[in-house]
């Protein structure tokens, strides 16, 4: 339990970034051994296995989804997700960041079992430095042999295309990456089809994410049977948490799966700062619904969470002191998905905006108790009714915060004012 | 139909059986929850939904409540499965449903009062059937918008009014395929614009306020000049060309203020062509010939109807005891119904007995029905089709959406080659199936070649683009030289149009009856002059004047296709009505009157005046006629041909 060191093994090994040292680590070992002890099939079923859930924040069992496929439907597509928009998410960036060979291994060994010859890795505009790096690092294993015409002398190809985004939260969504990988405006499709029938250029297509991918090689090398046992019964392996919010040491750390939550605000994240006690956090990044202190004895696991009421979604905690303001972060989150709304549904595009005024009403001190409940009433009317899952979560914190912390957000009605503001003030001076 | 909530067994036909509401249909395999709904005659309200697109669902209106599905689901893009309960009735759905339309007035102008569109607009009507009674969004907030972007000399936009509902753009990417209007920017701030901010260019720009559901696109040569609730509305076929495309007439104060669509997924799919849909104003105030005239070498005086139809006998008599009947020539027009041309052509060969008659001046040799053998539904079931030259589209322009559904919707192979083009230049075809071949009439021996030896090795059927809203009628009945109703062979072929009148200006035909000439008399104004000083007798009925109707010597006003019943036959043969939408421009009878009284006069009494009368005797005359009815296509068997 507690930090487990998979991922993150060699993180701030001098030179990480280049082949040569990533080799001398043992890196691409794991390609090498699927390339020679495995066929495609074999692969999907080691993966299968091992448990891996997605990491990019639906959980859905990789191996599961790899079989999804239609046999002999050739080209297929497989698109790494690095587009890592949610609030609060940095982990991405870190595995990018610290060991990019480490991800181009993984999608190489996804692209062996899928029998995929081109694959995409999909990086979120804003990346501007991980995207270079990615394409050095590119360059370098397609010199290496490890990219492009018989990798590695297996008779299998592939190719790999860095493609950067342009700086949209729902192009993180796979159908939407999809889209603005072809060249269209990102924005969700309609499913079914789902990708795995008719993905990009309406070929069979996979999207995962960068962590899962990261994950293969050491699948590979270790076993499926040996990953499965690290973590819990359904939720498998290690995860990359992405700690920030009013704590002592915020950053990225690994953790087994099954360890409580509090050892990791404890131990990791050197707990509340400032001597103070904990208010709230949220555990999957910006769409998720709020916890309490309560719920600080959940472990890490996937379903225990969601039996909460939220989700580890994709990995990012956020803490919140005693000062804060709950109807604050609520309008500072709804303003997120006001912004990055894609527009295509009308609960989405226009509810978020209408969720947005009413936040700065309220926020402000300036909404009455009759407009809260419209609050409460539009977030019913858009929730479960859009396109896309954005517009859906566009809710859910500010739901879930107004239902554990509604003498506050009825206390800022009529106020003029943040009453927590006022009183934090009071609190941090006295 | 019955309640029934115990499932039915499954039978073996293809069908699926669908609850809506407590009531049940078995539908077709793939039907959307939408359509299925309506065939129960259960609505579901729809915006981004659209008969001929294909399914988006981004507006969220039409979520209704599916049986073991955890959310509410899309009714548009919901094909049933078997066993699908799915109910419009609940809470939850009719909560939905006020939701959504609160999201789509959120930023609405709530303009309807100067809108265009309201009185017939989904917005207005939904959100008073199905809405919140009032807002709750304070009317200071609303993000405002560019309420009058040209987006070509015929549309403007208001983006305010745009719900957002990606018909228009996918209008462009999936029915013209030409692509031109484009979404821009994001979120609340999402709009409808120009590609390129490029004025449009298409030729089908007056669909687009019709597919857009509010008021946001509006047609500028329309706007601001009726209500709907002023307009009254007449179904008819556009009388621009030979494709038929069913209409609405809407006119108001006696004046045609627009040419709707009007669905017909056999012929037009309900798309216009904007040269037909723009034509309708044009039937106003036209300069027309509203009185009966006499006219000889010492002027020209104004007469009764019985006295002109008196006159005229009286001199055509007097010509033929004169010159015999070959002396005489009759011409019609491919404008005139097929009541008028079954009298006309009956008059010219019974009661006049020439041989000389026509409806248009180019020659038909060897005319005969495998030239119009391929429908215009049937180009989405060949395996290739074939358009020789860009007369085809030019003259029927609606005829190219029809080719871009059948190549993007269905996979047929379009080959556009140039109207010589000869087996070679066609290239590869696939092995199996039709092959359509389209032409117009300038090109028919060109088709008849290629024809010709494409049956060689593939099964052919032909399309030939008629000329005038009826020149497929007035070929089918006889209103030729060379073929009588039916394509039934005659005994003694007569000259054609052209000839026609180059024997008239030289003086071997003597008098001549033109019925509706001013439709193709504007080519050869200064043969017309020629042939009018030269003819004894000139009987002209028509609605406009021209060098003809200003030099008969008997002038009886005819009246507009859009004042009068009768039927007309479009290029593939579908036999159409068209009403009296408007009241005539002339107190005289009807042509189909004034032609019987001047059989009668004639010596042929009894034939019938009234356009139903005539048309039981034409369909007992030529039964492919009878066999299409109202809106089937007349088919023959091949041609009877001496
Ligand atoms: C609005 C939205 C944004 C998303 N953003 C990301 C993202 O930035 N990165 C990511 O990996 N997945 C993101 N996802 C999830 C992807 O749709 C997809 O489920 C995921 O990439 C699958 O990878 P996995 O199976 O490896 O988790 C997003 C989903 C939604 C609805
Ligand atoms: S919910 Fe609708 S508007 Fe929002 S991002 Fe998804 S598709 Fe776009
Ligand atoms: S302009 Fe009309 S058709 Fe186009 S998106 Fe807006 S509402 Fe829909
Ligand atoms: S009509 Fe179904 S979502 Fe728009």
């Amino acid at each position: 339990m507690g930090e487990h060191k998979l991922l993150t093994e060699h993180f701030g090994t001098e030179g990480l970034q280049t082949l040569a040292v990533y080799e001398r680590v043992g890196g691409y070992q794991g390609l090498r051994e699927a390339l020679s002890r495995f066929t495609p099939e074999t692969l999907i079923d080691e993966v299968k296995a091992s448990g891996l859930r997605g990491r990019g924040g639906a959980g859905f069992p990789t191996g599961t989804k790899w079989g999804f496929l239609p046999k002999d439907v050739f080209p297929r597509y497989l698109c790494c997700n690095a587009d890592e928009s949610e609030p609060g998410c940095f982990k991405d960036r870190a595995l990018i960041d610290e060991n990019p060979h480490q991800l181009i291994e993984g999608l190489l060994i996804a692209a062996y079992a899928l029998q995929v010859n081109t694959a995409f890795i999909y990086i979120r505009g804003e990346y501007h430095d991980q995207r270079l790096l990615l394409e050095r690092c590119v360059e370098e294993a397609r010199a290496a042999g490890h990219i492009g015409a018989n990798v590695l002398g297996s008779g299998f190809s592939c190719d790999v295309i860095v493609h950067g985004g342009a700086g949209a939260y729902i192009c993180g969504e796979e159908t939407a990456l999809i889209d603005s990988l072809e060249g269209y405006r990102g924005q969700p499709r309609l499913k079914p089809p789902f990708p795995a029938l008719k993905g990009l250029y309406g070929k069979p297509t996979v999207v995962n994410n960068v962590e899962t991918l990261s994950n293969l090689p050491h699948i590979v090398q270790r076993g499926g049977a040996w990953f499965k046992q690290l973590g819990t019964e359904k939720s498998a392996g290690t995860r990359l948490f992405c700690c920030s919010g009013h704590i002592n040491r915020p950053g990225t750390y690994e953790i087994a799966m099954g360890t409580p939550i509090r050892e990791l605000l404890e131990e990791e994240c050197g707990g509340i700062w400032k001597d103070r006690s904990i208010k709230a956090f949220q555990p999957g990044g910006g769409s998720m619904q709020v916890l309490l202190p309560e719920h600080l004895d959940l472990p890490l696991d996937m379903d225990a969470v969601a039996q909460a009421g939220s989700s580890l979604g994709a990995g990012a905690m956020v803490f919140m002191d005693e000062t804060t303001c709950m109807v604050n972060v609520s309008m500072r989150l709804v303003d997120f998905y006001h912004h990055e709304s894609c527009g295509k549904c009308a609960p989405c595009r226009e509810g978020t905006y209408f969720e947005s005024d009413l936040m700065h009403r309220l926020e402000a001190g300036h909404l009455t108790l009759e407009e809260l409940h419209t609050l409460a009433d539009i977030c019913d009317n858009m929730n479960g009714k859009c396109f896309c899952p954005l517009g859906d979560t566009a809710t859910w914190f500010v739901m879930s915060a107004f239902k554990a912390f509604r003498d506050e957000f009825e206390a800022h009605c009529g106020a003029g004012a943040c009453p927590v503001r006022t009183a934090s003030a009071q609190l941090v001076t006295a | 139909m019955a309640a029934d909530t115990t499932p039915p067994a499954a039978p073996e036909d293809g069908l699926v059986g669908i609850t809506i509401d407590g009531r049940t249909a078995r539908v077709a395999k793939g039907t959307l929850v939408t359509d299925a709904s309506a065939i129960l005659g259960i609505h579901i309200p729809v915006y981004c939904a659209h008969p001929k697109m294909d399914p988006v669902a981004v507006c969220r209106m039409c979520l209704v409540h599916v049986e073991k599905m955890p959310k509410l689901q899309p009714a548009c893009a919901t094909p049933v499965s078997e066993g699908m309960v799915v109910s419009t009735e609940r809470a939850d759905v009719a909560k939905t449903r006020e939701g959504v339309l609160e999201f789509l007035l959120l930023n609405h102008p709530l303009d309807c009062p100067v809108c265009d569109r309201g009185g017939e607009c989904d917005l207005q009507d939904f959100a008073f059937r199905y809405g919140p009674q009032a807002s709750r969004f304070p009317i200071t907030e609303k993000v405002h918008f560019n309420k009058a972007v040209p987006l070509s000399d015929r549309i403007e936009l208001d983006q305010e009014r745009c719900i957002l509902c990606w018909r228009c753009t996918r209008y462009y990417d999936e029915i013209t395929g030409e692509k031109e209007l484009v979404l821009q920017e994001r979120g609340v701030h999402t709009l409808v614009n120009t590609f390129e901010g490029k004025p449009l260019t298409s030729a089908f720009q007056g669909n687009l306020p019709e597919i857009c559901p509010v008021g946001a696109l509006t047609n500028r040569k329309y706007r601001f000049k009726a209500r709907p609730w002023d307009l009254q509305r007449t179904k008819g076929v556009c009388p621009t060309c030979s494709y038929g495309c069913n209409i609405n007439i809407d006119s108001r104060d006696f004046e045609i203020k627009r040419f709707a669509s009007r669905d017909n997924p056999l012929v037009d799919d309900m798309w216009l062509c904007d040269r037909g849909r723009d034509s309708g104003p044009s039937w106003n105030n036209v300069e027309r010939i509203r009185r009966p005239v006499l006219r000889d070498a010492t002027g020209s005086r104004e007469v009764s109807v019985s006295e002109a139809v008196a006159a005229a006998a009286r001199s055509l008599r007097e010509v033929r005891e004169r010159h015999g009947p070959s002396s005489i020539a009759v011409l019609g027009s491919a404008e005139n119904t097929n009541e008028e041309i079954w009298l006309l052509q009956r008059l010219a060969r019974t009661a006049l007995e020439t041989p000389h008659l026509d409806h248009q001046l180019e020659a038909f040799p060897d005319i005969g029905p495998e030239e119009h053998a391929l429908g215009i539904a049937e180009i989405e079931q060949c395996a290739a089709v074939i358009v020789l030259g860009d007369e085809p589209e030019r003259e029927a322009p609606v005829l190219t959406l029809r080719l871009f559904k059948a190549q993007t919707k269905r996979g047929v192979a379009i080959r556009r080659v140039v109207a010589q083009a000869t087996r070679s230049l066609v290239g590869e075809l696939p092995a199996e199936g039709l092959i359509g071949l389209i032409a117009d009439e300038t090109n028919r021996e060109h088709a008849t070649a290629l024809a010709g030896e494409l049956s060689r090795s593939h099964q052919v059927r032909r399309m030939t683009v008629t000329r005038g809203v009826n020149g497929r009628g007035a070929k089918d009945l006889g209103m030729l030289p060379n073929s009588g109703p039916g394509y039934t062979a005659v005994d003694q072929a007569g000259k054609a149009g052209r000839h026609i009148l180059e024997a008239s200006a030289a003086g071997l035909i003597t008098g001549l009856v033109v019925m509706g000439g001013s439709v193709w008399s504007a080519s050869v104004t200064p043969l017309l002059e020629r042939v009018a000083a030269a003819l004894e007798v000139l009987v002209v009925i028509d609605t406009r004047p021209g060098p003809l109707s200003r030099a008969a010597t008997v002038l009886i006003p005819g009246h507009a296709i859009f004042e009068k019943g009768g039927t007309v036959t479009n290029m593939e043969g579908r036999v159409q009505r068209v009403r009296p939408a408007l009241p005539p421009a002339t107190q005289t009878p009807s042509e189909t009157r004034i032609l019987s009284a001047l059989a009668a006069e004639l010596g042929a009494a009894g034939w019938p005046g009234d356009h139903l009368l005539i048309n039981r005797e034409l369909v007992t005359a030529v039964p492919a006629y009878a066999r299409a009815g109202n809106g089937g296509r007349a088919l023959f068997e091949a041609a009877v041909r001496a």
